[in-house]
């Protein structure tokens, strides 16, 4: 089934998420094998199928602070293949620079991947589809989106651990924004932020919702987030079925609150777990690795 | 005069791409939307010597005088409803076609009748009174263009609705052209970041300056090109030639060669070669790239700048 035809599922009567934590201190470090071992826990349903694999290209980033590192892309494309899948591509809209081959050139992403030729989806130049927004969490009918996200079978959100000077946290859901195409809404994609991004979040994840979760926090960014925030070593990677419960993972992990973020508390009724009960944890414990990020002033209350 | 080899080359791949329609897609064998066959037809008009290209070209204005909406904007993809910022690239590139007055007069009468919704005097009133909001500082009493319609200012869709302006003939403009133009002129200065150069059109948030691309520089510069000096531009100028030698990607780097001649700037020695890009390269970036590079390489380019002969 791919992901235009996915029905929400209510919350009372989704099973429990599952979220794993792994300590990975660097990049340097032999990733596959951890990635690997660790997506097999979830018995993913990927064999013969196409994945995409949706990391967070935001900019320009040669010092790899502020995109979703691309020896984490490489590793986990490599583990899907492991793992069976047919085709696994890599794809991103960028929001605020039209000119993604310089931000893949900054990141050096072909060197750990090679070269990924069609593999590689920009997004923001892709043909689209119109989605209706049944949610209607914001005050957008309808959204444009890419016919390549809509046509996998399996959807990955893969973030980077950030703060975010708008809302709060950046991680799997808010990454979603980058299927927004930008040839069809701009750079920034502004009529979500006019729409209210937290609503668009909630939309965006309704309409192509992710079917699991990857977290590069080995560095993560701190403050004012997502670009110009200061990079903080979290050491870890957060993988989970349910991108709710990942992120709600992640804000614990980063010292604050996921109840006080207004779309994850949303999020939590209506597109996963928020609800530490309903959150089956694996790997390390949240106390063990818990790394207190600094947020803006404005987000002090977002702070456990 | 005859191109650069490697013009030639480009523009042979971009003359293989056009679809049945007339327009050009982003991507190979993808449907024709009307950004990049704006690009494909500034690329191919700029050589006039072919009679390949005069059949394309013709076909190419045939299919965006079709894609005019009633209402005389253009939409991003043919799927949408609403007016788009590529409204400025279609009348540009339509201006010096005869048969396309109607369609460029309806084109910059809706470009001037589109004012961001962030600059309406009511809203910056309530703005003013009820915001907490000390992300950025921005004078919002300048108006350029939005991506879309009823949002915010951003420097690229300023920049290209400013091109179009200049473009267009004076009996084609609607009388708000001259105020409108003023406006974005202002605001692309306001928006300009501290060190020089643009970004998208946020120049400091919380404090922090932000950091320039290319591309908007470059495109502000360009749009720029017809007024009157100021030191914004040449510190902008000064940015734009302080990055070129590092930039990496064919698209930038086009784009940002095209400003530096447009304003008699020595091309510094960069790391990228255009001439070395293969066309099958560009096209993994897209039409676009492929166009931009093709205008670089143009000697005899009259849009976005004239090339140096």
């Amino acid at each position: 089934m791919n992901i235009r035809n996915r029905k929400l599922i209510p919350s009372f009567e989704r099973p429990p998420s599952r979220v794993l934590i792994r300590k990975a201190s660097n990049y340097q470090q032999e990733l596959a094998d951890l990635i690997h071992e660790s997506l097999r826990q979830f018995n993913l349903p990927v064999q013969g199928k196409t994945v995409l694999l949706k990391p967070n290209l935001v900019g320009l980033d040669p010092l790899g602070v502020m995109n979703t590192h691309p020896a984490v892309i490489a590793a986990t494309r490599a583990s899907f293949f492991r793992l069976g899948a047919l085709r696994v591509l890599v794809g991103d809209g960028p929001a605020m620079d039209r000119d993604t081959h310089a931000i893949l050139e900054s990141v050096r992403l072909r060197e750990f991947t090679g070269k990924l030729g069609r593999d590689f989806c920009d997004l923001n130049l892709d043909d689209v589809e119109k989605v209706v927004l049944e949610t209607r969490a914001s005050k957008l009918k309808e959204l444009f989106l890419p016919k390549t996200v809509l046509g996998v079978d399996f959807l990955v959100s893969m973030p980077k651990l950030k703060t975010h000077h708008w809302a709060g946290v950046t991680l799997s859901l808010k990454n979603m924004f980058g299927i927004v195409p930008g040839s069809c809404y701009g750079w920034p994609k502004n009529v979500l932020h006019w729409a209210g991004i937290d609503r668009s979040i909630l939309d965006i994840n309704a309409a192509a919702r992710p079917d699991f979760a990857i977290v590069d926090g080995i560095l993560g960014m701190e403050g004012n987030g997502p670009i110009q925030g200061t990079p903080k070593a979290a050491g870890l990677l957060l993988f989970g079925d349910d991108p709710v419960a990942v992120d709600a993972t992640a804000c614990r992990v980063m010292g604050l609150l996921p109840e006080k973020i207004p779309y994850l508390a949303r999020a939590g009724t209506m597109l996963g777990h928020l609800n530490p009960t309903k959150i089956q944890q694996l790997g390390e414990s949240i106390a063990s690795v818990r790394t207190a990020f600094a947020v803006l002033p404005e987000f002090r209350q977002l702070v456990g | 005069m005859s191109t650069a080899i490697g013009a030639n080359t480009f523009l042979a791949a971009l003359r293989d791409h056009q679809n049945g329609d007339g327009g050009w897609g982003w991507h190979k064998e993808t449907r024709s939307r009307v950004e990049p066959t704006c690009w494909a037809i500034s690329a191919l008009g700029a050589e006039r010597n072919s009679s390949d290209d005069s059949i394309a070209l013709t076909k190419a204005r045939r299919y965006l005088i079709a894609e005019q909406e009633n209402r005389g904007f253009w939409t991003a993809t043919p799927e949408m409803k609403s007016g788009s910022w590529v409204t400025s690239l279609a009348c540009a590139v339509l201006a010096n076609t005869e048969d396309a007055d109607s369609a460029v007069v309806a084109g910059m009468a809706w470009l001037c009748n589109d004012y961001p919704l962030d600059s309406n005097p009511a809203l910056r009133f309530i703005h003013r009174i009820l915001s907490k909001d000390v992300s950025s500082k921005h004078n919002d009493s300048f108006r350029g263009w939005g991506w879309t319609p009823r949002t915010s200012s951003w420097v690229e869709p300023t920049a290209f609705a400013l091109l179009a302006l200049q473009e267009s003939r004076a009996e084609r403009l609607p009388s708000a052209a001259s105020q409108r133009r003023e406006l974005a002129v202002g605001l692309l200065y306001d928006r300009m970041c501290p060190g020089g150069g643009w970004n998208c059109g946020n120049p400091r948030v919380y404090g922090v300056a932000g950091e320039a691309l290319i591309l908007p520089t470059a495109w502000a510069l360009i749009a720029l090109q017809a007024f009157p000096e100021h030191e914004k531009k040449s510190l902008s100028l000064a940015w734009l030639e302080a990055e070129m030698p590092q930039i990496e990607s064919p698209g930038s780097l086009a784009v940002a060669s095209m400003c530096l001649e447009a304003y008699g700037r020595r091309l510094p020695a960069t790391r990228l070669n255009l001439r070395d890009c293969s066309p099958e390269g560009l096209l993994e970036d897209g039409i676009h790239v492929l166009a931009w590079v093709s205008l670089a390489l143009n000697p005899n380019r009259a849009w976005p700048v004239g090339g140096v002969r």
